[in-house]
């Protein structure tokens, strides 16, 4: 995924001359290709992110096509108000790539997390959220963000779990992704980012009839779509490495309750920062977001509903 | 403005009336007086809280007329109490202090990147400057040479709450910037003449440094009653003050 983030970046780059890539001294072996390639489109703005971001927005008034690159805890968390200010208030075309989102920092800590980024950020008007799966949604979430010339925040989270689409997929902004085929009227899956891959394995094992979808959209979201996706089933579960609230869990109840009432669980992060450090899979488990755990609850679940 | 205002920044927009004059009469370049023009130099209000004094020059340029001024505040006035920038001639949002100045330092990128002569003026407070940005956007001014920007910081003396002096101390705002990097000279902000000369001079320097011109102010200059007074940062005038601060003004009883 990130080889592909990294070459659709340096494609668009090379296409375009207006493309600068800023980065908060972040980023290591991810733009060695974009340093290489396009050198003059390349600026490591320090250890100084606030001022990135309205750097950014002045070069977007200038005609430029800004990407800038931090960590999903400080991009766009940390410079919220700049995002919100100096970028979305005018639409400016400013690409946001917040990476390391969720648990990717497993050994770092608090700092390094980011549960809290897709709620931040979907509230902030003018804003769209992209969140891709695999490295297929990577490359199209990267170039509808470019083709959209508007203000987007493209959260990349841990980004080796494999992928979940056989090819890039041709679809409109705020359209939801199959992933996994089903008839199954009793439960659907709907899933963002990585825990796509987790909610097929799931579903795999366990509900061999249901489908899975993948969202790579959080904001805008086709809400046609997701009520023609939940309605028929008698139980929907949202997965997300964000907050329960304010994530993909959260967009999905205000959709369906509106109009389309269903019972939905929104699986995420429960309103706890970590306690312990250690590998990945770990952290996951500690917050209850492994596979075993995410099917324990649903079984739960079901039987109480 | 101020006195059809509930409350307004009215002593913050007083110390920059002599700048702001400066800058609109010689330096700042319109292309057919046109304020959205490309190519048009940048003035940057990153103190939003002057606003008012920028309007009554949007006015004098005539960009907006005085049924707006006259409904300044008034129910779906475009005009608002912080500098926004869906209105023509004012380029930045601002207000959330620290702000405009890193959309300044872009700018001047931009126009460097583009190799086009256009000049960039970032208009800050001197409480402003306790913002991290600020500091933030000076490294990368001096790092990437914008001999194209000038920050003009309105050293008055005040913020929200207190002097800067007591709230916290700013030493030499003139060696700081000196210290980042920049070209920097110090000037009586409500002299037009010196003012004008300090910005040529600060231009004519061949240098690869961002420019910073620190203007010496007093804040609610014009009006006694205003002048040192910090109460008057964000207080409107009634009928009395209203009828005082003009006659002060103009010199009429």
């Amino acid at each position: 995924m990130r080889a592909r983030l990294s070459a659709t970046l340096v494609s668009i780059a090379r296409a375009d001359p207006k493309v600068l890539l800023l980065t908060g001294d972040h980023g290591y072996a991810l733009f060695d290709e974009f340093r290489r390639e396009c050198p003059a489109q390349y600026i490591n703005a320090g250890v100084a992110e606030q001022n990135m971001v309205g750097v950014a927005a002045g070069l977007a008034r200038s005609g430029f096509r800004p990407f800038v690159y931090g960590l999903s805890a400080f991009i766009p968390v940390r410079v919220l108000e700049q995002i919100k200010i100096d970028v979305a208030h005018d639409n400016l075309p400013v690409i946001l790539l917040g990476d390391g989102a969720g648990f990717v920092y497993s050994y770092l800590g608090t700092s390094h997390q980011s549960t809290e980024d897709i709620a931040c950020a979907r509230v902030v008007p003018n804003l769209s959220v992209y969140s891709p799966a695999d490295r297929f949604e990577a490359a199209a979430c990267m170039q509808m963000a470019f083709e959209s010339k508007t203000p987007v925040y493209l959260r990349i989270g841990k980004s080796d779990r494999g992928d979940v689409h056989e090819a890039v997929p041709q679809e409109k902004v705020g359209r939801l992704l199959p992933a996994r085929t089903g008839t199954c009227a009793e439960i659907v899956f709907i899933a963002t980012g990585a825990l796509v891959r987790t909610a097929i394995d799931i579903a795999a094992r366990s509900y061999p009839d249901a489908a899975v979808w993948s969202a790579p959209f959080i904001k805008p979201i086709d809400g046609e779509q997701v009520i023609s996706i939940c309605r028929p089933h008698r139980v929907v579960v949202v997965l997300e490495e964000h907050s329960v609230f304010g994530g993909l869990g959260s967009v999905v109840a205000e959709i369906t309750s509106e109009s389309s009432p269903v019972k939905v669980l929104r699986v995420g992060v429960r309103d706890r920062f970590s306690q312990c450090c250690g590998s990945y899979e770990y952290l996951l488990r500690e917050h209850g977001l492994d596979a075993a755990a995410i099917e324990q609850r649903v079984r739960a679940y079901l039987s109480a509903n | 403005m101020a006195y059809a205002g509930s409350t307004v920044h009215i002593a913050c927009a007083f110390s920059i009336v002599e700048l702001l004059a400066v800058l609109y009469r010689s330096h700042l370049r319109y292309p057919g007086n046109d304020p959205l023009a490309k190519g048009r130099d940048y003035l940057v209000l990153s103190k939003g809280h002057g606003v008012m004094a920028q309007y009554a020059c949007m006015r004098e340029k005539g960009w907006i007329g005085d049924k707006e001024i006259q409904g300044y505040f008034s129910d779906g006035s475009h005009l608002k109490g912080l500098s926004d920038s869906r209105n023509p001639g004012l380029e930045v949002t601002s207000g959330s202090l620290g702000h405009g100045f890193s959309v300044g330092v872009g700018l001047a990128l931009g126009a460097k990147l583009n190799a086009t002569d256009q000049k960039i003026y970032a208009l800050v407070g001197d409480g402003e400057i306790n913002e991290g940005p600020i500091w933030e956007g000076a490294l990368f001014a001096a790092h990437h040479e914008l001999n194209n920007l000038m920050i003009i910081v309105d050293e008055n003396g005040y913020q929200a709450m207190g002097s800067t002096q007591e709230v916290l101390k700013l030493g030499s705002i003139q060696s700081k910037f000196e210290s980042f990097g920049f070209k920097a000279m110090t000037v009586d902000g409500h002299d037009q003449a010196a003012i004008d000369d300090a910005i040529g001079e600060l231009w004519s320097m061949a240098s690869g440094a961002p420019r910073a011109l620190i203007a010496k102010t007093v804040k609610g200059k014009g009006v006694a009653f205003m002048e040192h007074n910090n109460a008057w940062h964000y207080t409107r005038l009634d009928a009395d003050t209203y009828r005082r601060a003009l006659s002060a003004i103009t010199g009429k009883a």
